[in-house]
């Protein structure tokens, strides 16, 4: 919101806030944010008014003029001029050396074809009052000498902008701000007062007929008006606070609206059906064509103002173009208020028209304002346009009536101030800034009673008044002080959300130790996306910002695969690039429709997911063939690595099921991925992208992916407050034996080892494979396998012939189960 | 004999001095201490000397035999190091060869900042919880005082899932929800997670992170509350980091405070050009207040005994931009990309 400086010193005296800048800071430090202070005069300094004595020409140029011109005292100056449409007495604007126009031009003394010239004759367009001018400004004959030009145009103005807060809706106008002001500094703001009006005689009747929604709605009936363009100051005043003069019985509505807040409207009496005017909710689908030439079609819930035969304005947003001021018109119809908030809100978003009048009813107004504003409002049409009052009425619902309405009384223990915000502050200086405030206060032995003015819908409770007394001695001096606890912190132990979170930290410095970064992606995405990655999405947003990000993900990897390419397409030059990405987000899903189906259900599950991407050298520096390429083996240690710092236990990476994973479907490598399993529970996969999709999606290099449920991982997990237990190595030495096998190469290693570790109890303690090879020297089809199986008693040493014996049992078990052969 | 001892341990000593290799001093070796080595050789006629000499030549003999194993010793171990260091010189590296670096793993500025708002305030006494990012309508609006159709709406464009279900806007439902578990005061908490909003520009991101901290007790002063944040923006922000308190208006609280801390790249003069405050010398960081008496009603907290000394404070802050004025990152946009030459940094 906008204020003139100018019309608001007329309400209040402002000489001692420090100017402008000092009024900002003031209207800041009381809540009342100044977004910034405009000069209208800025680049009219040095700009004054001359009158031009003789028109020469320049001995040097045919083009340029050589004036001698006055600024009414001392010697003549000599200046230099291009243009053509000035002679010997016309009175001009001179940029003196010095000044600094406005559209950055900066006046110095300067020879022009070696005559100096002592300031400059600006245009308009110099001025930047016009986008385009011909020739310099000429000013009206009558115009003073020497005087700024600033205060000649009336731009001696400075605007302040101002972010009123939502609850501030008595602040936004000039006499909000004014009242602000004068309360701040101790003075008393002023106001014109006109008579109010005798509630008689006016031809058009006004009726209520949608109760609360409408509460109340005052009428002056003006005849004889003339319209016509407003005087200079009233153009100059409303285009200073950003808005455009139409004409003056609509400039009088919006000067009274920007002086009061209150949103009046003037219509063509004539053009009233019926004789009168009535607030009535909208009949479905009916018409109304609006002030800006639009035509909204409204619904059931609208509030329209309605004349007898059709809706003639959308109440309290905008009026109607049937019955609007016209050139012509003759007798006007003044209206004067009040809709609920919320009403104005949802019609005015309905139709996107926030106007000003929308935001402030949807502020809420003074609703006692009334009387007070349609007088001025009818003062103001006929200083402007003439005319006079015929007649007025008004139409309230009993919560209207002054009479009736119960007074807002708010107690407040007298301590409770002091005891609230910390700070020292006497009863003295509480009375005094209330009222200061337009409270009404009286005062019991342990309390105040407190009647906040009928502007300020803001103030209910306590705390309301609490913050008057804070806002108006200022916050800085509200001392620091220590929160005191009182009683332990809670137990890490026994807050589950805590315990989460912890553990996820834990996890994301595991993989941060295994050199990975941490990505961070937006929960948007796109059904082209999706189905890219054959994903579907139960979680669609009713407003997305755009297509691309219309769905909430249901899984990360899309976002992974996005950064990696990302990173492709932005890496340059040979060097090898290592994408090393991890994730942690929630991931959403909805089995049914979404809706709030409680105060705290919304049908939409938060899936937590771990997700890691990876490609590129296994180290990050060093010679070409001693870097590397990640392949699986990387990934799946990564995984591993994870789980064993975690304490993860009942995890299990096993090869996918032939037709690929369900979840995924068409996303890995048939061959090089794996299904991890969270007891028996599917709980995620790891592998390698397909190399169809990566193909499709332009990778550069092989890219491994894997994603997890992190809800499945973090159930098996070791909890955060629990230590590593310490375990004491074997006190006797363990036997090994190491085996060469031929097997069929589609058998596992797992299938081996896991088959030793049976056939081999309950010695065998450890069996893993630690060589592979096929080639020339093994069969087509096969693979020999070599596998080292440790044997340990922890009570006693091994003899030779126990190992032996087991080694002799698991050899059984391998010939049987899977037809191997110790390779010869 | 003394003579022929004498000629042969002084060839040999020379001898000695004269092996090129170790296979020479092996020969002069064997030729001399061997079974049939000179020395052996003389020694054999031994016995055809007399008693007393017998003594004297075998004492001769002696000496010569440790004098020439001393200097074999001595010119083997000479000659091994010559070997060795032969050998040393071909075996030499390139240290100034790139290192094997291992890869460098980075948490997220994000990450990193919340932890480190979440260390300073547990000094306080603070727990951390956290909530779902989906949300009802009611608990992320209605329940923290923000009615529906009301202007305070505005101030939070809300993205929709469903009827009555909103992208959370900020993480107050988790405070309403942590209060509505709990069922007492004190609460203490610290709530930081993702938040949602209908705006894309290069300021404002329409998913980005929060983190709000809540006290709730009796006698709670808003005086605790500055004292709550002067302490954050020392330790965030360094030592001599001041903060001020401007009047605004968040539904959720009241009185309500926007709070500027005293810049850390220009020390706060005002008047000088600083790119991070723009020469006001104060850095607008969080919005904070007393926490609404509407909030401890819907937390179910209004019938409890002692309800009446009941207040709190609430204050929240977005992580990014705390991220970005210690990391001095200058577009917020970067955050989202998961470019390596981003995320590197951290």
């Amino acid at each position: 919101m906008r204020v003139s400086w100018n019309w608001l010193s007329e309400m209040v005296e402002l000489s001692g806030v420090g100017g402008p800048q000092g009024l900002a800071d003031l209207l800041t430090r009381r809540g009342l944010e100044v977004e910034g202070t405009h000069s209208l005069a800025a680049g009219f300094e040095k700009v004054i008014s001359v009158q031009i004595l003789e028109r020469n020409p320049h001995p040097q140029a045919d083009r340029l003029s050589l004036c001698k011109v006055t600024t009414g005292k001392g010697e003549p100056l000599e200046i230099v001029c291009g243009a053509q449409n000035m002679k010997a007495g016309d009175k001009v604007a001179l940029a003196q050396v010095g000044a600094s126009l406005p559209n950055g031009m900066k006046i110095a003394l300067s020879k022009i074809r070696g005559v100096t010239s002592n300031g400059m004759l600006c245009s308009e367009e110099e001025l930047m009052l016009k986008e385009k001018s011909e020739g310099i400004l000429i000013l009206p004959p009558a115009t003073p000498l020497g005087k700024p030009l600033a205060e000649i145009l009336g731009r001696d103005d400075t605007v302040l902008t101002l972010k009123i807060t939502p609850n501030r809706g008595d602040c936004m106008s000039h006499w909000g701000i004014a009242r602000e002001v004068a309360a701040a500094i101790g003075k008393k703001a002023k106001r014109p007062t006109p008579k109010l009006l005798d509630l008689k005689g006016s031809p058009v009747s006004v009726h209520l007929e949608a109760g609360e929604s409408g509460p109340q709605f005052w009428g002056c009936y003006i005849e004889g008006v003339t319209i016509g363009p407003s005087p200079d100051w009233v153009v100059k005043r409303l285009e200073a606070l950003g808005s455009r003069s139409i004409n003056n019985v609509v400039d009088a509505t919006n000067l009274l609206l920007f002086e009061l807040g209150q949103p009046v409207h003037a219509y063509d009496a004539d053009r009233i059906e019926g004789k009168k005017l009535s607030i009535r909710l909208a009949r479905e689908g009916e018409e109304i064509p609006l002030l800006d030439g639009t035509t909204v079609t409204v619904t059931h819930s609208d509030l329209v103002i309605a004349d007898g035969k059709r809706a003639v304005g959308l109440a309290g947003v905008m009026g109607g173009g049937n019955s609007e001021v016209q050139d012509k018109t003759q007798h006007v119809f003044l209206e004067c208020a009040e809709f609920a908030p919320s009403s104005v809100r949802r019609t005015a978003a309905r139709y996107q028209r926030k106007t000003d009048a929308a935001q402030r009813f949807e502020r809420g107004i003074d609703p006692l304002g009334h009387a007070h504003a349609i007088a001025r409002l009818a003062q103001l049409v006929t200083e402007l346009a003439g005319g006079k009052i015929k007649g007025s009425t008004n139409a309230l619902m009993p919560s209207r009536d002054s009479k009736k309405m119960k007074p807002r009384e708010i107690r407040m223990n007298k301590t409770f101030c002091e005891d609230f915000l910390g700070m020292p502050v006497t009863s003295k200086e509480i009375h005094k800034l209330l009222e200061a405030h337009d409270c009404e206060v009286q005062e019991t032995e342990k309390n105040w009673i407190v009647t906040p003015p009928s502007y300020r819908l803001d103030i209910a409770i306590k705390e309301d008044l609490a913050e008057e007394v804070a806002r108006s001695l200022g916050y800085d001096k509200i001392p620091s002080t220590v929160p005191k606890l009182s009683n332990v912190p809670t137990p890490t132990a026994s807050e589950e959300a805590g315990l989460r979170f912890a553990l996820l930290n834990r996890a994301k410095d595991a993989l941060v130790q295994e050199g990975m970064m941490e990505a961070l992606n937006f929960s948007f995405t796109s059904r082209a996306r999706l189905q890219q990655f054959g994903m579907t999405s139960s979680v669609k947003l009713a407003n997305p910002l755009s297509e691309e990000y219309e769905f909430m993900v249901p899984s990360l990897l899309p976002g992974l695969v996005s950064n990696s390419i990302y990173n492709w397409n932005h890496h340059f030059g040979s060097e090898p690039l290592a994408i090393r990405l991890f994730e942690f987000r929630p991931t959403f899903q909805a089995s049914g429709k979404i809706e709030a189906n409680s105060e705290t259900e919304t049908g939409v599950q938060e899936n937590w997911k771990l997700a890691i991407a990876l490609t590129g050298p296994r180290f990050a520096g060093g010679l070409r063939n001693e870097r590397g390429e990640v392949d699986f083996y990387d990934l799946k240690a990564m995984v591993e690595s994870l789980f064993d710092r975690l304490g993860t236990k009942g995890i299990r990476i096993q090869p996918m099921n032939p037709l690929g994973s369900s979840t995924y479907p068409g996303l890995f490598h048939p061959g090089q991925s794996a299904e991890i399993l969270a007891g028996n529970q599917a709980a995620g996969v790891i592998g390698l992208l397909h190399p169809g999709k990566a193909l499709e999606l332009k990778t550069r290099a092989p890219l491994w992916l894997v994603e997890l449920d992190w809800e499945a991982v973090a159930r098996l997990s070791r909890p955060v407050t629990q230590s590593r237990p310490f375990k004491a190595w074997p006190e006797f030495p363990s036997m090994e034996r190491d085996f060469a096998l031929v097997v069929r190469d589609d058998i596992s290693a797992d299938k081996i080892t896991q088959l030793a570790l049976k056939a081999g109890k309950p010695l065998a303690k450890v069996a893993k494979v630690f060589d592979i090879y096929r080639g020339s020297q093994v069969a087509k089809g096969m693979t020999s396998v070599a596998v080292r199986v440790i044997f340990l008693d922890e009570g006693r040493s091994l003899q030779e012939s126990e190992a032996d014996a087991a080694s002799a049992k698991i050899l059984e078990s391998w010939k049987k189960e899977l037809g191997a052969e110790l390779r010869s | 004999m003394i003579e022929k001892l004498d000629a042969i341990g002084t060839q040999a000593l020379r001898d000695v001095e004269a092996a090129a290799n170790l296979e020479a001093i092996e020969q002069v070796r064997i030729a001399v201490l061997g079974k049939k080595g000179a020395l052996s050789e003389v020694l054999k006629g031994l016995g055809a000397v007399s008693n007393e000499e017998r003594p004297k030549i075998g004492a001769a003999a002696n000496t010569w035999k440790g004098k020439i194993e001393g200097a074999l010793e001595t010119r083997k171990s000479a000659l091994e190091k010559a070997v060795l260091e032969e050998k040393l010189k071909t075996e030499r590296i390139d240290v100034t060869l790139p290192s094997r670096t291992p890869h460098r793993g980075t948490l997220h500025p994000v990450t990193q900042t919340t932890r480190k708002l979440i260390q300073v305030f547990s000094r306080l006494g603070f727990d951390v919880t956290t909530g779902p990012e989906i949300e009802t309508e009611f608990l992320n609006f209605e329940a923290v005082n923000i009615p529906k159709d009301h202007p305070a709406r505005d101030m939070q464009d809300t993205f929709f899932a469903g009827p009555g279900v909103v992208l959370r806007t900020h993480t107050s439902p988790v405070q309403m929800r942590s209060m509505r578990t709990r069922g007492k005061w004190p609460v203490r908490i610290l709530c930081p997670g993702a938040v949602y909003r209908c705006d894309d520009d290069a300021t404002h991101s329409p998913m980005f992170h929060q983190i709000e901290g809540l006290w709730v007790d009796q006698g709670v002063k808003m005086s605790d509350l500055k004292g709550t944040l002067e302490f954050f923006a020392k330790e965030m922000f360094g030592a001599s980091t001041k903060i001020r308190f401007r009047p605004s208006y968040f539904p959720f609280v009241e009185p309500g405070a926007e709070v500027d801390v005293s810049c850390f790249n220009c020390g706060g003069k005002p008047g000088v050009s600083c790119r991070v405050c723009k020469g006001t010398g104060w850095i607008e960081i969080l919005g904070a207040g007393m926490v609404h008496p509407r909030l401890f009603e819907v937390a179910g907290f209004s019938e409890a005994e002692g309800y009446d000394k009941l207040t709190g404070f609430a204050f929240g802050l977005g992580i990014e931009r705390i991220a970005m004025l210690l990391h001095e990152i200058s577009d917020l946009r970067l955050m989202y990309h998961g470019d390596v030459r981003f995320l590197s940094q951290f």
